[in-house]
Parts: structure tokens; C-alpha cells; sequence
């Protein structure tokens, strides 16, 4: 009897004890927990400047490389050769632009394509085009000519396009 | 006698290979010394999103054992349902979503129902819902006085590719459930973040003939040039003073590192080599710089002082290291560790020291890119490619839990945290 007493005297105890908080309201004095986060952030559009093209113009022809490789391969000798052959009469200056497939990461893909472009400079550089008329820019894997998952889009993607400068 | 010593020599040889432990491949952190927890959902209309945000956080700050069981309960009370009595601790929430979000916490002791914590949080939408939630579970794991975990609160900023030639420039939180644009259109890349605050973030634009770096400021879109480039240019790593700032530069046509003084804007070549230099990063108090070379014929970690022309290699693993980061000492890089020309390749990331030569794996599946430190060094962000999925990963390297989160989305070029 005393057992069960003390049994009922306990939970009615715990029962109290637990509704003894009354609760805190929503929205109350410290709702500026988050303060970090709380600014608006902008959002800037730039639609309009974007890459457009991403093959060769002005009468030039993309140079195409091997897996990993920045050195010109003998199959692209005719290449190079028209190429070096449109620079002579270019009257503007010319933007060779290195372009890399997508297994590559972050900075070393954008290094890799740059290598690829000085590869075609220093080839024109050697044949009499003056280094001060070219200028070259790395577009990593952001300009694939194709988007497929094969080896024929891969070997595309790896490739030097050229242009004139407008 | 002898056979005798021989058959002892032969059994302690035999036990002390079966049972011996290489405490730098220790993967799994005693669950007793996490304290487990439950969570009682009082909100009206139950949020399983908030449930596994939180759920999330508790596991990634190694110092919970979060019961994974949505209990659903009036937070008004300190009543602990008996269920949950073998717990440590017992996690009440309500979040709402009428005019903004607001999330009310409160923290009990599981075995008397004491109330350890209580605090309300509000943001005026509601799409930036995930951070109530993480500012919660960093403010409960500070009142229990564990190591910080205040990196959850910090935005990431990242770019990703739209289509060719085009990207967009985003933050997220670390769970990518919340996600924005800041940059869309246009090709601009490498998004680093300028200063501690995360106020301000560096990325280069390809607007102009030559890619150009900008500080942008993105909460009042004011934006400054910085330095622009032949041939590349990415900002690597940025002073933890916001004064100088580590850049991958070609001006000549060879991509090398030079830090560049912001009060100054005087430029000093770090590294000189004919081939591939990039990635730098600030290592042992910012006298040295750790960086990915191709000067051994593949892509390697070396590091360098800033001060002398020595240069010396960091790791001796691997025949294709060609990402990196440092927080202090620490050291993570990817590896690649097969040879496949199309795709399908194992990247895999290990932790080194720039102090040590000890290397152990973090992963072991997949391929595993992008490693990124947390601010504190105590957890590596990471982007995991399994099959055709990819998830965003996080390991906490001091009690081995990992998490993955679905990332739908387009390719990530770059990323900072």
C-alpha cells in the first residue's frame, strides 16, 4: 500500500514538474538569432556578354590535340600550315584561344588549354608571326564545341580555335 | 624448451598481426563519445526538410548521435516521452513559414527534463529556411561548450557551367538545399571569397578581351577591377587579412604564381617554371605557398617559401595529383588513380601535412574532386561522381562522419567556402 502511494505521489510529481514551463512565444525578444544571413544578397545579370563562339573564324582552323597533351601532333602539320599562311595577311591582331575536354579539374584544365594555345603561338612565332599581333586566352572545358559523351566530341573539345580581334 | 620459445615467438607474431590497428586509418570515432539526441517536431505542419537538415547538422559536427526518427511532440512542455529517456539530450523545434521563417528551439536534459536552451530565430523569406536551422544547432553545440562548428553558418559560393561559354555564379549553404544566383550569364569563373565575412568574392570575368579579376560586393553589388591577364587568371587563395592574395597569372603565356599586395597592387612572382603552376595556397602562417606542378612530367603537390627559390615536393603518392588545399598544416588533395582517356576515372582524396609525411585516404569510391577545407580545417568539403550521380560530400576529419548530399545541377567549375 505504501509502495503504490509512493508510486502515485512520483508521477503526479513528474506530471507537475513537467508543466511547470510555460511556453516561450514565437517571434519573441531574440529573433535576431540569424542576423549573419538576414542580408539580401544581389543578383547581377550579364546574359549579354557571354562566350558566343567556340570554333575558329576569320579564316582560320582549329588546331586538335591528344589526351592530356599540349604538343602539336604531325597530323595537324597542314593545319598549322594554313593557319600560319591567314596570319601573314591578318590586319588585325589575332586571339588564339586554349580549350581543354572536360576531364580536367579547376585551374590545371584552364593551364592545360593555355599551354595548348602558346603551343600554336610559339609554332606561328617560329614561322615569322610577330608574338605582339597574337594574344592568347585559356577557356579551360567552358567552350566545348560538343556536349556528347563520346570519344569523336572529346577529341573536338581539345582544340586551339583562332580569330581575329574585333 | 626450444619448440617451446618457438611456438610463443610464432603465437605473439600471429596475434599482433591479426589485432594490430594503424591509428592514422582509424575511421570510425566511438559512438559513446557523441552525445545522442532526439528530436521532437511541434510545428503544426511537420517539415521533413527541416527534420533532416537538422538530423545533418548534429551528424557533420562529429560531437551528436542524432536519433534518426522524426518524433513528433508539443514543444510547449518538458515532458520527454519515455521512448526517448536513454537519449542525452532531447532537441524540440517549431519552424513556421507565415510571413517569413521562424524557428523556436528548445534544448532539454533527456533524463530529468531540464531545460538547457531556448532561443528563437527568424528570417524575413523563406527560402533561406536551412540557415535558421544550422545557426540553431551551432548555438546548441556552443551552449554545450564543443569544439566550434560555426562553419555550417557560411555560405558557399561556387560556378557553375549553363552552357557553352556561359555560366552563373551561386551561393548555397553547405547542404546546397538552399541555393542563388548572383552572376548569371556571361562567362565568369573562380568565385574565391575576398574577406572572412563573406561580404565580398573575387571571380574572373571573361567580358573583356582578357580575363579579368573583380571583387564584387554581394549585398550592394558594387564591383571594382582588380588585375586582368593574358592567357589566365584565377585568385587561388586570398590572406586571411584580406590584404594579399595568392593568383594563378600567364602574362608571358606560362601559368605561375605570384601574390599580389591589394594596398599596393605590387605583383611578385612565386614560382618560375616552363611548365604547369597553379593552386597556390597558404601554408604555415603564410610564409610558404603549397601549389600543383607539372615539373616532375605529371601533376604533383609541391610547396615553396615566398622568400627563397627552394621548391620541394609534398607528395610521394600517386601519378595524378592536380587539386589541393591547406588550412594550417593540414593537407587534402585528389589523385587520380586510373588511366582512362574518356571518363570513368577513381579520384580519390587523402590527407597529408605540410609537417609530416604521413598520407591516409578519405575516400575511397568514385571520383571524389574539388577538396575544400572548412574555415576551422576540421571538416573537407568535397563533389563526389558515382555512376551517373553526383553529391556534394563532407567528411569531419576528427570524427570520421561523412554525409552526401544529392547535388542536381550543372557541372561545378569551381568552388569556395
Amino acid at each position: 500500500m505504501t509502495h503504490k502511494l509512493w508510486m502515485i505521489s512520483t508521477l503526479i510529481a513528474l506530471l507537475f514538474s513537467g508543466c511547470a514551463q510555460t511556453a516561450p512565444a514565437l517571434g519573441g525578444s531574440n529573433v535576431n538569432g540569424a542576423n549573419a544571413i538576414t542580408g539580401e544578397t544581389v543578383s547581377i545579370d550579364e546574359t549579354s556578354y557571354g562566350n558566343g563562339y567556340n570554333s575558329s573564324t576569320d579564316g582560320f582552323n582549329s588546331v586538335y590535340f591528344n589526351f592530356g597533351e599540349y604538343a602539336i601532333a604531325p597530323k595537324m602539320e597542314a593545319t598549322m600550315k594554313a593557319n600560319i599562311q591567314r596570319a601573314t595577311s591578318a590586319n588585325a591582331k589575332i586571339k588564339i584561344e586554349g580549350n581543354c575536354d572536360e576531364f580536367g579539374t579547376d585551374e590545371y584544365n584552364y593551364a592545360l588549354g593555355l599551354k595548348r594555345a602558346k603551343a600554336v603561338k610559339d609554332a606561328m612565332v617560329a614561322q615569322g608571326i610577330a608574338s605582339a599581333n597574337m594574344v592568347m586566352v585559356s577557356f579551360g572545358e567552358s567552350s566545348p564545341v560538343c556536349t556528347e559523351p563520346s570519344d569523336g566530341c572529346y577529341d573536338r573539345n581539345r582544340r586551339v580555335d583562332m580569330r581575329l580581334v574585333k | 624448451m626450444r619448440k617451446l620459445w618457438l611456438i610463443l615467438i610464432g603465437m605473439s607474431l600471429t596475434f599482433s598481426a591479426v589485432f594490430a590497428v594503424d591509428a592514422t586509418l582509424k575511421i570510425e570515432k566511438d559512438v559513446e563519445q557523441r552525445a545522442r539526441i532526439a528530436l521532437v517536431d511541434g510545428s503544426s505542419v511537420q517539415n521533413s526538410k527541416a527534420f533532416d537538415l537538422f538530423v545533418s547538422d548534429l551528424k557533420i559536427s562529429g560531437h551528436f548521435l542524432p536519433d534518426k526518427k522524426h518524433y513528433k511532440g508539443d514543444i510547449k512542455t518538458n515532458f520527454i516521452l519515455p521512448a526517448l529517456k536513454s537519449q542525452e539530450y532531447v532537441l524540440k523545434y517549431v519552424m513556421t513559414h507565415t510571413s517569413g521563417s521562424k524557428l523556436l528551439v528548445r534544448l532539454f536534459k533527456a533524463s530529468d527534463g531540464t531545460q538547457v536552451f531556448k532561443k528563437s530565430y527568424a528570417l524575413g523569406g523563406t527560402a533561406k529556411m536551412p540557415f535558421l536551422v544550422h545557426k540553431a544547432v551551432s548555438d546548441v553545440n556552443a551552449i554545450l561548450h564543443y569544439p566550434d562548428i560555426s562553419w555550417i553558418n557560411r555560405y558557399i559560393v561556387y560556378a557553375t557551367y549553363t552552357r557553352p561559354g556561359q555560366s552563373e555564379v551561386r551561393l548555397a549553404d553547405y547542404t546546397f538545399t538552399y541555393r542563388k544566383t548572383i552572376i548569371r550569364g556571361g562567362l565568369n569563373l573562380f568565385p574565391k571569397w575576398a574577406d572572412a565575412k563573406q561580404r565580398s568574392v573575387y571571380y574572373t570575368s571573361y567580358r573583356e578581351a582578357l580575363p579579368t579579376l573583380y571583387k564584387l560586393d554581394i549585398y550592394s553589388g558594387a564591383k571594382s577591377k582588380v588585375v586582368s591577364s593574358e592567357g589566365m587568371l584565377v585568385c587561388s587563395d586570398v590572406s586571411k587579412d584580406g590584404s594579399k592574395m595568392l593568383l594563378t597569372m600567364a602574362p608571358n603565356g606560362q601559368a605561375d604564381i605570384y601574390e599580389l599586395s591589394l594596398a599596393t597592387k605590387a605583383k611578385k612572382r612565386v614560382t618560375k617554371f616552363k611548365g604547369i603552376d597553379v593552386n597556390g595556397r597558404y601554408v604555415n602562417n603564410e610564409q610558404q605557398v603549397l601549389f600543383v606542378s607539372n615539373r616532375l612530367g605529371y601533376a604533383n603537390v609541391f610547396k615553396k617559401s615566398l622568400n627563397s627559390a627552394a621548391t620541394s615536393q609534398v607528395v610521394y603518392h600517386g601519378h595524378n595529383n592536380n587539386a589541393c588545399d591547406a588550412n594550417g598544416e593540414k593537407i587534402v588533395y585528389a589523385s587520380r588513380e586510373s588511366n582512362n582517356a574518356f571518363g570513368g576515372n577513381t579520384f580519390n582524396l587523402y590527407l597529408t601535412a605540410s609537417n609530416s609525411s604521413d598520407t591516409r585516404p578519405i575516400t575511397t569510391t568514385g571520383a571524389n574532386q574539388f577538396p575544400r577545407f572548412s574555415t576551422d580545417g576540421s571538416v573537407v568539403f568535397f563533389l563526389k561522381q558515382q555512376g551517373r550521380g553526383t553529391s556534394v560530400g563532407y567528411i569531419n576529419l576528427s570524427s570520421f562522419q561523412s554525409l552526401l548530399f544529392p547535388f542536381n545541377g550543372n557541372k561545378i567549375q569551381s568552388i569556395d567556402w
